[in-house]
């Protein structure tokens, strides 16, 4: 699929499990052309990487296994990059949700949530910083459907926080020009568009 | 903090929207892509469609409502009907679901809960569990599962298989009361708690809503997640807007659409 816009373009990675047509209209929304792919050399060719939150850690994992080195690389050196769920938690090394590797942009764990319900499911508030990607957004409330979350060494590193019953946690973080939430923006109404506005803002800044 | 969500549910044959009681009188209420946008934009937490189709050719149609809305809609869409095997699953994420929803098909084979969520996260993993009460079932007085449409008694206790379907993967538990269902007199509100209480993934209320105070006791007496409506939203009773409006001012933490998302 490739979308009409004018804006930058963008690829979407297909690790090949679940719903990739919101995410990808709600990029369009914002004016990108979006390009879905299961290639990392087609991926990294463009303007900027969304990494979806669809599908397990292993399915990710495995779609990932070999390209980790190539994608951090690209990564560190400036390619605009949104890690969404699942995606954020690629950031990191490894995770408790199964064997493999990450990205490992940054360190850190990916551990199970402390809760008396899991996953969280549902629409939770955002605490948000002056990070550009919340630019505009007032009181945000956005969707969760996880059950893991991320640990990151480096408090510097977190952008924003929710709190899921007696846990706070990172629900984004930022390395450069890359950033990763653990909500769905694409399933966020209003604000989660706008969310999506922003990072596509920040790709052709 | 997390907000106890409203969630507008559809029921979708061959390619619209019908609506009737315990499945007799089905009448035509609209386009479920058109009423998912209106339920999105009046502040529903999240949409579910039921495919109530019998053919083949309706599950095709159904596939491409899938596709239709998921372009347009950006809050969570679960769906469900006839999800037997993990291809079916995939069938449906693929084409745009963020969630699916198995019933009959757990009963026949409840190891299609566990590979679901293996292969697409337990999070994309609904059990729909469909109880009536009954005193005569084989673990004696008490809630039973049914399958096909709520057609079908199986020998389930429903708060046993509903601790099952969360061991075995299921992320979420769809909890009807066909007992309420279609009827507006309220949640079952005991059945409600008792599954709330043995399982530790998120319930759904189903069955029974008519006004604001159900779903304000379905989530606080029922101690639900989320409660799910239907029928009062498509006869144009009430909005999600309204409802809302009503369960913030009881103190309901809801999600207003107007308070910046």
């Amino acid at each position: 699929m490739n979308g009409e816009g004018s804006g930058p373009r963008v690829a979407l990675f297909d690790y090949g499990a679940g719903n990739l047509h919101s995410l990808a209209k709600g990029l369009e929304a914002g004016g990108a052309r979006v390009t879905v792919t299961t290639g990392w050399s087609e991926a990294l060719a463009h303007e900027a990487l969304v990494l979806p939150g669809v599908g397990s850690f292993g399915a990710a994992v495995r779609a990932l296994e070999g390209h980790e080195a190539e994608v951090r690389e690209a990564l560190l050196d400036g390619l605009p990059c949104l890690g969404i769920c699942l995606g954020m938690q690629l950031f990191f090394p490894d995770s408790e949700e199964g064997e493999g590797s990450g990205i490992g942009l940054m360190d850190g764990r990916v551990r199970r949530l402390q809760a008396r319900t899991v996953p969280q499911m549902g629409w939770n508030d955002v605490e948000t910083t002056e990070d550009p990607l919340f630019r505009g957004i007032a009181g945000l409330t956005a969707y969760y459907a996880n059950s893991f979350v991320c640990e990151p060494d480096d408090p510097e590193v977190v952008v924003a926080y929710s709190q899921y019953e007696d846990q706070r946690f990172a629900a984004a973080v930022r390395r450069g020009r890359s950033w990763g939430v653990q909500f769905h923006p694409e399933k966020s109404s209003r604000a989660g568009l706008a969310l999506l506005r922003n990072f596509l803002a920040e790709v052709s800044s | 903090m997390l907000r106890p969500r409203v969630i507008a549910c559809l029921d979708v044959q061959d390619g619209r929207v019908v609506k009737g009681t315990k499945f007799v009188e089905l009448r035509d209420v609209g386009d479920p892509v058109e009423l998912a946008r209106r339920y999105e934009a009046e502040g529903a937490d999240e949409i579910v469609f039921l495919d109530i189709s019998a053919s083949h050719e309706g599950r095709g149609t159904f596939l491409e409502t899938v596709r239709r809305t998921a372009e347009v809609l950006f809050i969570p869409l679960t769906v469900g009907g006839g999800v037997r095997t993990e291809d079916d699953m995939n069938a449906l994420l693929r084409a745009g679901a963020d969630k699916v929803s198995v019933n009959s098909g757990a009963v026949r084979d409840p190891d299609v809960l566990t590979r679901g969520a293996r292969l697409f996260g337990s999070q994309c993993v609904v059990a729909s569990i469909d109880a009536a009460w009954s005193d005569e079932g084989p673990e004696g007085p008490g809630w039973y599962h049914h399958t096909h449409g709520g057609r079908q008694r199986t020998d389930l206790e429903a708060v046993a298989w509903a601790r099952e379907c969360a061991r075995r993967g299921a992320g979420e538990i769809l909890l009807t009361s066909m007992d309420r269902d279609g009827v507006r007199t309220g949640y079952d509100l005991e059945l409600t708690a008792a599954v709330a209480d043995a399982v530790g993934v998120p319930v759904i209320a189903s069955g029974g809503a008519g006004r604001a105070e159900h779903l304000r006791d379905g989530l606080t007496r029922g101690r639900a997640d989320a409660v799910l409506l239907a029928g009062i939203l498509h006869d144009g009773l009430t909005t999600v807007t309204e409802l809302k409006k009503a369960l913030a001012e009881w103190d309901v933490p809801v999600r207003l659409p107007d308070a910046g998302s």
